[in-house]
């Protein structure tokens, strides 16, 4: 019994000392290594969620920053100096996103960061970030509040590169007004999760003021095993489409259901909608599904080509819409910083206000700038999905 | 209404398959598994890798039940026996179980990653038929068939086979059943076999109805699987299945009658009534440990 | 000093959830102490997060007054609660405590002024870590102080005989109550300091996710005495932050360190500062957790 408990413990000190250990050595290491170099690294903090539930985002981001700064060093890097990530997993948890904010702007002094992955960490890291006086540029966040007029207070150092849900939302609802005839809907969502209520209420808000009718609201769980039968009660009340808000998950299930009932349903769905899973997991189901996007993989934009094809000999496989906005922020940050005299980690208000600046930065996005509000300026793609593929309809 | 009562005999049939693995380690050895969304997970991941090669889907399911039920073996080996060995509460095996979970979920990822994955395009049957003009599919009438199958033969083996009386005899007192010369280390394999043989059928079955196996798939069950026990009677098999199909009719029903904001209410609410009303459930025929 | 003032401020936040899960481990020590297994503290301390952050935010009351407010919900609803479910003993108990948690989940969510699921955002935060380890020191205090009053026996002897207990004179139902409305009071202490502390709450934070992970803390920790909880909420707070370089191995190796310390620790990381004693730990094996 003894010996049993003493190697217990013994493992858990040696794992516990070995990975204090590393933690340790990288952070009392860093601020000597840059003094080596002939032009000190430019330090870009990027957050995102590689483990929790945000992990299915998480990696093709890092795929994309990876990309991006490994194509800027190659190409000279920050006017001759070596651009270095520090990647952090917020674990998905507010507490995670926090600590990663703050590690990064006191330990790691970098000049900005980029993420966090989901909107309920950033609301919750970026206020550390903006009392360090250091950018954000957040790659993935779509809910309201994130930028402009925050709930948590002052955030003018705040920017945003992903196309929020208030901007694409009305152009979608205006496409299915316009050309897809649409005068009544069925609105369902999952009510329980924080980026399908945001784009519930936001759905709500347009569909009523273009004048199409909401027949019925139907929430459901995103934690539910099945959807047949919120669809079939969705279907009961014969709406011109079903405008659905939530995860790819769910979406696939909606999909699915409506097409076995009624094929040909018009199904209208939020930025959840924007990934190739739901045509892969969906296939035949998943025709004609509408959505707002910030980006879709078959443009033909010579920027976006050029990513695309560099994407796939990296890694392998198809970037979606998150490894895009990972890398055109990258840009975005380096446009600003090749404008800003001497970058270093004390003149982040130098920085932050050239990031204000940004105009017509060419990125696989389209031309990117960002507005007053420090939001996204860039074309809204309303795709719908034809022969297995998101094809521009606007 | 009549597409209703078949969405509601579909889920019910998933929640019971699901909840049967789950009632027969508690019933057999008092343990709550959280592992068991793990193991149902492992055998949805399973069928993908067995059909990736190219195994047609049913035999994929056998495939899953086969792995599912070693790696439930395992699992008892390693995170239970030392545990029963020195006579430990069943709360510490249920915390041990967590830990299992933990690790089982993190492999699946770091081979599948999280994302959401498919089956092979073509390997399911997707045929649309209609009776009396009902549109039923293929596939999820093939699911209902097999899991009413698998709770007859589940039901049968418990009650009628040499293996049923000794499980029944480990679960009402194990010292006994090792003074009737029963194996008892063989049949705790057994039961983590079956159990988690079953969870993995009713993974690669749920699985192939929504196409989209993820490695938290599991989780969403937890919840539902402690309602279905409850309600049903704790550790009564055919108490489990009725109360899978008590929850999905009385989800869809509140679909109908209630805003839909409240239908997960009604789940829960019903759970607790039921415990402060009847606690050994509607088919439980142990006394329950009341004061 | 440097290096330790940075370290302080980049881990700021992972300390003061030490703080927090450590009394939520401690609320709900006390059922297990009396024998007793709980799963309602995360919805206690979600009553709690939500009455207070509404009372600072919408009624302007101040921090304190809003934080007690939201403790006393959380005691309040516990009463009535406990009542009723303390008839259930064992996986019963748990279930139906669990159940309410659910009850309590899905009420935010169909309540508007709760932001519902988009959450409650723009909570000031007023929490300083000094409140939350002061709140810790004092709960602490009364806990270990509590363990070994005449109240104290009373719940030893009710998790280890409740017939003999009651043949004693024991008030059993009152005793267990009592340790369930506390064991809410300061899970809604907690949660009342966890809202303010962030910036925004969310009803997943909750649920029964949770719930689970306060009972690893304690169970894990250990249920003979007070330090075992404040040991396993800090383990297992620290843990991810300690494990970050192992990236996408750190959940397995999270989950062996939680089978190895169930398996080899019985009584959980407490008996870790028993280990000076060696002569003691030969019993240890007979004498279980919870």
């Amino acid at each position: 019994m003894d010996k049993r408990i003493f190697g217990a413990l013994g493992a858990l000190a040696i794992t516990l000392a070995a990975c204090g250990g590393t933690a340790t050595t990288s952070a009392s290491g860093s601020p000597n290594a840059t003094s080596t170099a002939a032009k000190p690294d430019v330090k870009v903090g990027v957050v995102i969620s590689l483990t929790g539930v945000g992990n299915v985002y998480g990696p093709t981001q890092k795929n994309g920053v990876e990309l991006a700064a490994q194509r800027i060093n190659d190409a000279g890097g920050v006017s001759g100096a070596k651009l270095v990530l520090v990647i952090d997993d917020d674990q998905s948890t507010t507490d995670g996103g926090v600590t990663a904010f703050r590690k990064q702007t006191s330990q790691d002094r970098v000049v900005a960061i980029l993420g966090p992955t989901l909107s309920n960490t950033a609301v919750a890291a970026h206020p550390v970030a903006q009392s360090a006086q250091t950018p954000v540029i957040a790659i993935s966040n779509t809910g309201d509040g994130i930028v402009g007029k925050c709930d948590w207070g002052t955030c003018d150092y705040i920017f945003r590169a992903s196309l929020g849900e208030s901007t694409a939302i009305p152009q979608t609802v205006s496409i299915a007004k316009s050309k897809l005839n649409v005068k009544s809907v069925v609105l369902m969502y999952a009510q329980d999760d924080k980026f399908s209520s945001d784009g519930f209420a936001i759905f709500k808000k347009n569909l009523t003021s273009s004048g199409i009718t909401i027949k019925k609201e139907i929430a459901f769980s995103k934690t539910d095993v099945d959807l047949s039968g919120p669809v079939t009660a969705a279907l009961a009340e014969s709406p011109d489409a079903i405008v659905d808000s939530s995860l790819a998950g769910p979406a696939i299930q909606v999909l699915k259901e409506v097409n076995k009932r009624k094929p040909g349903m018009l199904v209208i769905g939020g930025n959840g909608f924007n990934t190739p899973a739901i045509i892969a997991s969906a296939g035949a189901a998943a025709e004609g599904a509408v959505s707002g996007a910030a980006w879709y993989l078959g443009n033909p934009d010579p920027v976006n080509k050029d990513f695309v094809t560099a994407y796939k000999a990296k890694y392998n496989a198809d970037p979606d819409q998150f490894a895009a906005q990972a890398y055109s922020a990258v840009y975005i940050l380096l446009d600003a910083l090749k404008r800003t005299p001497t970058v270093t980690s004390v003149l982040h208000d130098k920085l932050r206000d050239q990031i204000e600046l940004t105009t017509g930065v060419k990125t696989p996005l389209g031309e990117f700038s960002f507005n007053a509000s420090h939001d996204v300026t860039q074309k809204v793609y309303v795709v719908q999905i034809k022969n297995g593929q998101f094809t521009l309809i606007n | 209404m009549a597409d209703q009562i078949y969405n509601a005999v579909f889920i019910g049939s998933i929640y019971a398959l699901f909840a049967l693995g789950f009632t027969l380690v508690f019933s057999v050895l008092d343990i709550l598994n959280l592992a068991h969304p793990a193991l149902f997970t492992l055998g949805a991941f399973t069928a993908l890798f067995a059909m990736q090669q190219g195994v047609p889907a049913a035999l994929a399911v056998l495939v899953a039940f086969v792995v599912c039920g070693a790696a439930g073996v395992i699992l008892d080996r390693v995170a239970f026996a030392p545990l029963r060995r020195r006579n430990a509460p069943p709360l510490s095996a249920m915390i041990s179980s967590i830990g299992v979970s933990l690790i089982l979920i993190r492999l699946i990822q770091l081979q599948y990653g999280p994302d959401l994955q498919a089956y092979p395009a073509g390997a399911l049957p997707a045929a649309v038929f209609s009776v009396g003009g009902l549109e039923l599919d293929t596939l999820r009438t093939v699911i209902i068939g097999l899991a009413i199958g698998l709770m007859l033969a589940l039901t049968y083996l418990v009650r009628s086979t040499r293996l049923g009386r000794e499980l029944r005899a480990l679960a009402e007192n194990p010292r006994a059943a090792r003074l009737l010369g029963i194996d008892v280390d063989r049949a705790i394999a057994a039961t983590f076999f079956l159990s988690a043989g079953l969870g993995g059928i009713a993974g690669a079955l749920y699985g192939f109805a929504t196409n989209s196996p993820f490695s938290q798939m599991g989780q969403s069950f937890e919840l539902k699987a402690f309602s279905v026990m409850i309600v049903g009677g704790m550790g009564s098999i055919p108490g489990a299945v009725l109360g899978a199909y008590l929850l999905s009719f009385g989800e869809i029903a509140s679909l109908t009658f209630l805003p839909s904001e409240l239908r997960d209410a009604f789940a829960f609410g019903l759970l607790f009534v039921v415990l402060l009303v009847r606690p050994r459930g509607i088919l439980g025929q142990r006394d329950v440990d009341r004061v | 000093m440097d290096g330790l003032q940075q370290f302080f401020d980049a881990y700021q936040t992972t300390i003061g959830f030490i703080g927090l899960n450590a009394m939520l481990a401690l609320s709900v020590w006390l059922t297990l102490y009396t024998g007793q297994l709980t799963l309602g503290n995360a919805a206690f301390a979600g009553i709690a997060a939500y009455g207070s952050a509404l009372l600072t935010m919408k009624a302007g009351y101040p921090f304190p007054l809003a934080l007690a407010c939201g403790a006393l919900l959380a005691a309040a609803v516990s009463l009535p609660l406990g009542a009723t479910v303390f008839r259930l003993r064992g996986v019963y108990l748990a279930i139906a405590t669990l159940a309410f948690g659910e009850v309590v989940r899905v009420a935010i969510l169909a309540i508007p002024i709760t932001g519902r699921g988009q959450g409650l955002v723009g909570i000031p935060p007023k929490t300083e870590l000094w409140h939350i380890f002061a709140s810790l020191l004092v709960i602490a205090y009364v806990c270990a102080r509590l363990r070994i009053s005449t109240v104290g026996r009373a719940w030893a002897a009710i998790r280890e005989d409740e017939l003999a207990a009651a043949s004693q004179g024991i008030p059993v139902r009152r005793y267990k109550l009592a340790a369930f409305v506390l064991g809410a009071l300061i899970a809604g202490w907690a949660g009342g300091l966890g809202a303010h502390f962030d910036f925004a709450i969310q009803p997943d934070e909750f649920g029964f996710a949770r719930a689970v992970q306060i009972l690893v803390f304690a169970v894990v920790g250990g249920i003979p005495n007070v330090f075992g909880p404040i040991l396993g909420a800090l383990l297992f707070t620290a843990l991810p932050a300690v494990l970050q370089p192992l990236q996408e191995y750190r959940d397995i190796f999270q989950g062996v360190i939680l089978v190895l310390v169930i398996v080899y620790l019985p009584r959980g990381l407490a008996t870790l500062l028993e280990l000076r004693r060696t002569a003691r730990l030969r019993t240890v094996g007979a004498e279980d957790v919870a």
